[in-house]
């Protein structure tokens, strides 16, 4: 797959964040400003952060095992450094809530940009796969992020645009990736292991935590552990 | 020593290693909330280890077969749990809330023990390596099982033997489990990774259920995705290496 082709799939990917978004604030913070008694936005939020998190797992499972599969300790030896790394990053971006938000989308965004490109650098397949599936993924994290910042009382087609701008890591450094793989094939195994450490560790430090507190363990449970399995079935064919 | 024998002994040594968790309550009477979140975690990294090891053996056979067993252990375990909720307990001379929160833990511990029975039985189709990698999973992450189960039972004034055995009762299915479960896929072959599926869905599901939100109650997300992510891959590796 040429770099064109990847960078102009993560743009495209980055749109379905800005829908989401726009629904989050348009439908989510409206329900929730009128009085949702029944707190059915906090549970379609719990869903829908849960929905992502599965999403996320499955394609760190792909990723991993591809990774893995060229050089067993580039592949688990670098989601370790995944985990740490993006741990350590994490821990400076300590701000106001809505920069929260946006940067913790952004990191988000540079985790699953690095899969793309890596995937993409394995076959072409598999990184379209990983690109249609993150795209699903984004208007789950794209609402998520759309009723956080509508909470500051900011309109839909604002927050749709910040949104889409914190998401556009993912198409920067899936072309940087694919062109560092290019040069040096040998870091392949590695950026594959350490794209899937960090995608784990963002499901489980900030997805996670998110859908338990609005809703069952049970139905969470549920949502996350059969995306992860549907996404791991068919990105290991993709492949 | 035959294979089943093996498989039993294996599955026993899983369970023993349960009651260890009960050992800090010698030294101490209460465990900090932080430390029980801490072997929370850790033990979700075990669990998410083993069952990714069990996924990956079962895909090279046949992907759609593991993905079938991995939704039908995880509505096993989402039908048990509906199962247990319905039980108001009373065990011996404990009654109340606590008993309830004791019966609970001990009763959720037995039961998806016998997933990792399963688990433990199944990986001996896989090979030795297999088996190796996930009994040693299972016996490492019994430990802090055995650690939550004595910390809710010892400050309810249950002595530390008692903890010990209850510990150990709670892992028990794992050798009357592994051994069938063993048999089963020896006999049907075609069987494997389905099996192999089912116990990573149920272990899968079971930290996604339990000990996730369980470890999230007493401690910041951030510091349980970073052991419970360097656990994962610290198990991941070790597999790579038996």
């Amino acid at each position: 797959m040429s770099v064109d082709t990847v960078v102009l799939l993560a743009l495209l990917a980055v749109i379905p964040a800005g829908i989401g978004a726009f629904l989050g604030v348009d439908r989510l913070g409206a329900a929730r400003r009128g009085g949702d008694r029944a707190g059915t936005a906090e549970h379609v939020l719990a869903w829908a952060n849960a929905s992502a998190a599965g999403l996320m797992l499955g394609i760190a499972y792909a990723v991993l095992m591809a990774g893995t599969a060229l050089l067993p300790l580039g592949g688990t030896l670098g989601a370790a450094v995944g985990v740490g790394l993006i741990h350590v990053l994490g821990a400076r971006t300590r701000s106001a809530l809505a920069q929260r938000a946006v940067m913790a989308s952004a990191l988000h965004s540079a985790a699953e940009g690095i899969a793309i490109g890596a995937a993409a650098a394995l076959a072409p397949a598999f990184g379209l796969f990983l690109v249609l599936t993150f795209a699903l993924h984004n208007v789950s994290e794209g609402a998520v992020l759309g009723s956080a910042l509508s909470a500051r009382g900011r309109g839909p087609w604002s927050v749709a645009w910040a949104a889409m701008i914190a998401r556009t890591g993912q198409p920067a450094l899936a072309a940087v990736t694919l062109l560092v793989i290019r040069g040096a094939p040998a870091l392949q195994p590695w950026a594959l292991g350490v794209s899937a450490g960090a995608l784990v560790y963002l499901v489980l430090a900030e997805l996670l935590p998110g859908s338990y507190r609005f809703t069952g363990r049970t139905s969470i449970a549920v949502v996350v552990s059969v995306a992860a399995g549907i996404v791991a079935l068919l990105g290991g064919r993709s492949r | 020593m035959s294979d089943t024998t093996r498989v039993f002994v294996y599955a026993l040594y899983t369970a023993l290693a349960t009651g260890l968790g009960a050992l800090p309550f010698l030294f101490v009477r209460d465990l900090s909330r932080r430390v029980v979140a801490a072997s929370n975690a850790i033990a979700a990294g075990l669990m998410l280890g083993a069952s990714l090891g069990l996924v990956a053996e079962g895909a090279q056979r046949s992907g759609w077969a593991t993905f079938v067993g991995v939704n039908v252990g995880i509505g096993f375990i989402v039908l048990t749990q509906k199962l247990i909720g319905e039980h108001e307990p009373e065990i011996g001379q404990f009654r109340g809330a606590g008993a309830r929160r004791m019966l609970l833990m001990v009763v959720v511990m037995t039961v998806h023990s016998f997933a990792e029975g399963a688990a433990v039985g199944v990986s001996f189709g896989g090979g030795m390596a297999l088996a190796t990698a996930i009994t040693v999973a299972i016996a490492v992450h019994n430990v802090p099982e055995g650690l939550a189960i004595s910390a809710v039972l010892r400050p309810q004034g249950v002595s530390l033997l008692a903890c010990a055995g209850w510990s150990v009762f709670s892992s028990l299915p794992q050798p009357l489990m592994a051994v069938p479960a063993y048999l089963f896929v020896e006999h049907f072959a075609g069987a494997l990774p389905y099996g192999l599926g089912f116990a990573a869905g149920a272990m899968i599901f079971m930290v996604l259920v339990e000990l996730l939100p369980e470890a999230y109650e007493q401690e910041r997300g951030r510091r349980v995705a970073l052991l419970t992510g360097l656990t994962l891959a610290g198990m991941l590796l070790f597999q790579q290496y038996v």
